[in-house]
């Protein structure tokens, strides 16, 4: 029998500071690889990564931008984290986020010119909200009283509304179209009187909204007896079961939360930095953006807002990277290898590896080689 | 309807249905080996982007192809470490592949100098057969009139069908899918079967990726293959995890993504954006029907399909 020198141990809860280093290794790893693909791709992985830092956060107008870019990303991120907390595969963040653009530029338009702000502003907002509860639907129904597996359905979905804003703007003379754009088609702006306030450069009060409601879903899932009640069905819907939670009303309250946070994402940029449903800016992969936030954030709501900030940062910077000759898909390749760091350091929370004579005695001993 | 626009529409369905043949197939020996791998939109991308970049550096479509299959199956080795030995949560990793694949496929296609977006294509696959029996009326277009390529997924599923259920190897999958403590106990490496077919099934995608790059568009793009490898986990349900049904499936979902080509050659004009959504509509509309209450467990999924196999909880 050979000595393993190292084996793995799975903890209980995992200490502070290995929940916090390993997101920071994750995006240390990913930024590795990210210099190793550009290395070879002929590119100096320090100017590129100095490019970007420094057109995310060197300058007031840098950090309104970044800011503007996180907006979105802490509203689907947040969708995707109390939805994943309850193993409810909300993977069409992404669609309900364009209906929830689609909702809030409809209502936007229809309510017009004459109508007071204070009335109009929470009316496209909320609207949004209300559109992605019900994209979320679609789904979260038949998942909930049939037991559709939602994976597919959602992911379906994402591609059915984005077809559906297409063709309202670019595909026929809809509402949504403006009617002044003959040659190249763009969305109808929505009355001024419904578009949030800027404070800082571009930014617009809308980041407020954005982290409000994170701030929300932190204390509905720590603070509350429905959070409570949400995290057993989480960790286990037999359980919750028994103990007389009733699991589909459970499921179907987090499902539609989810909906209508991503939903909030596309009214905040309808009524904020964009200003009409824009499906050039809006199809931007916004609500697959969120799964990777919400993963770094290891589905902690709180966490989504400084981990969407680091995202949006990336975002921000990616268009600065082709003035210097290197492609903005940079960016995407780094978020898509931080979430692959981020999912595989999940297992270093929760296990232990180390030498065979550290094991505690205590826990059962599971004797798996790991190197 | 007319005899030839019939047959037009079954040919254009088997075009765009092959490379879901490739990659549904794939996905069913992942699945069967307990794997859910929702990484296959990611490696087909890596699979198509490498497979073009290949031929345009070359010159020659076969080269390609390999380039295309090394690629799919070397990136689906991150969901095999992720889910195999990590052990993490298998939708997470297949997503965060799909997520790196996408990104990873947008920056090679855009990195290069000249770069592959907007490079002509050097070479395709055109029909192995020319004038003969090809142009026999019917059986001819739709039997003997396609590229090696589609030949080759008739293979596969061949292949896979015989593999799963008439070899002690396919029955060792199986059992690692249903039951992989009782594999494991009857002798059978639990491990290694469930990285072979990731890395089979990541071959696979790569390939039906390929299609696009090489025959279908030809060209490279970022996002080229629109949502194939969606429909392509959606259609592993619909066929029910069988290798022949998904390759009916997958040409039913061909002919539905074509449905705009077809109304063309019937000159009825119709908004290009509506008719988009008609193959992920009829997903969803698998999904109620096939997956809905107790219609579920006939379907026949493999029992241990996305648990995680620990040799010490059992």
């Amino acid at each position: 029998m050979t000595t393993r020198r190292f084996v793995v141990q799975p903890r209980g809860l995992a200490p502070l500071r290995v929940t916090l280093l390993v997101p920071l290794l994750s995006v240390l790893a990913a930024l590795l690889v990210g210099a190793l693909f550009l290395a070879l791709t002929g590119n100096s992985p320090w100017s590129v990564y100095s490019k970007m830092v420094d057109t995310a956060f060197g300058s007031s107008r840098g950090v309104s931008e970044t800011l503007i870019s996180a907006t979105p990303l802490i509203l689907t991120g947040v969708a995707a984290a109390v939805a994943f907390k309850m193993l409810v595969w909300n993977i069409g963040g992404e669609g309900q986020l364009l209906f929830g653009a689609i909702s809030a530029a409809g209502v936007g338009i229809w309510l017009g010119d004459g109508t007071p702000a204070a009335l109009a502003m929470p009316a496209v907002i909320l609207a949004g909200a209300a559109g992605g509860a019900v994209w979320a639907s679609f789904a979260a129904v038949p998942r909930v009283y049939l037991g559709t597996n939602e994976i597919i359905t959602t992911l379906m979905l994402n591609f059915i509304a984005l077809n559906l804003m297409n063709y309202l703007v670019l595909g026929s003379f809809s509402p949504w179209r403006d009617p002044e754009s003959t040659q190249f088609p763009q969305g109808r702006p929505i009355p001024e009187g419904a578009r949030i306030p800027e404070f800082f450069n571009r930014l617009d009060y809308g980041i407020f909204v954005a982290v409000g409601v994170a701030i929300l879903a932190w204390v509905l899932i720590v603070r509350t007896r429905w959070g409570f009640e949400v995290r057993v069905v989480g960790d286990s819907a037999e359980a919750a079961r028994y103990s007389g939670i009733k699991v589909p009303r459970k499921i179907l309250g987090v499902f539609l939360f989810s909906g209508a946070a991503a939903g909030l994402a596309g009214s905040l940029l309808v009524a904020g930095i964009l200003g009409k449903m824009d499906p050039r800016s809006l199809d931007l992969g916004l609500g697959f953006t969120g799964i990777i936030v919400a993963a770094l954030a290891r589905l902690n709501p709180l966490a989504v807002i400084p981990v969407a900030v680091l995202m949006g940062a990336l975002n921000n910077a990616g268009p600065a990277l082709q003035s210097i000759g290197v492609p903005s898909a940079t960016v995407r390749m780094l978020q898509g290898a931080i979430l692959v760091f981020a999912v595989a350091g999940e297992f270093f929370i929760a296990n232990r590896v180390v030498r065979p004579e550290k094991l505690v005695a205590t826990t059962p001993a599971t004797g798996d080689a790991a190197a | 309807m007319n005899d030839s626009v019939l047959i037009l529409t079954i040919f254009a369905a088997i075009g765009l249905g092959t490379p879901l043949v490739f990659a549904t197939v794939g996905e069913i020996l992942t699945e069967r080996s307990g794997v859910l791998n929702l990484g296959v939109q990611g490696m087909m991308l890596v699979g198509a982007v490498a497979g073009f970049w290949a031929t345009f550096k070359t010159g020659n479509v076969f080269l390609g192809v390999i380039a295309a299959i090394v690629a799919g199956a070397a990136i689906s080795l991150i969901h095999g470490f992720s889910s195999v030995t990590l052990r993490v949560s298998q939708i997470v990793s297949g997503l965060a592949l799909t997520i790196f694949g996408t990104g990873l496929s947008e920056f090679i296609g855009r990195a290069g100098t000249p770069a592959l977006v907007g490079s002509p294509s050097r070479a395709t696959f055109s029909p192995i057969l020319e004038g003969g029996i090809a142009d026999w009326p019917i059986v001819g277009p739709l039997i003997f009139g396609h590229d090696v390529l589609v030949y080759l997924s008739w293979l596969v599923v061949a292949g896979a069908s015989y593999y799963l259920f008439h070899t002690k190897l396919g029955l060792s999958l199986r059992a690692v899918g249903e039951d992989p403590a009782s594999a494991d106990a009857a002798g059978v490496n639990v491990t290694r079967y469930r990285y072979a077919h990731v890395v089979l099934g990541g071959a696979l995608s790569g390939l039906g990726g390929a299609y696009f790059s090489l025959v279908l568009v030809p060209s490279w793009q970022d996002d080229l293959i629109g949502g194939a490898g969606w429909i392509a986990i959606a259609l592993v349900i619909v066929a029910s995890w069988r290798p022949w049904r998904a390759l009916f499936a997958a040409y039913l979902f061909g002919a539905a993504g074509r449905v705009n080509f077809t109304l063309q050659t019937l000159e009825i004009s119709a908004p290009s954006n509506l008719l988009a959504m008609i193959p992920f509509v009829l997903a969803i509309v698998a999904m109620l029907v096939l997956t809905s209450g107790k219609r579920a467990r006939l379907l026949g999924a493999p029992a241990a399909l996305g648990v995680p196999y620990a040799r010490e909880q059992r």
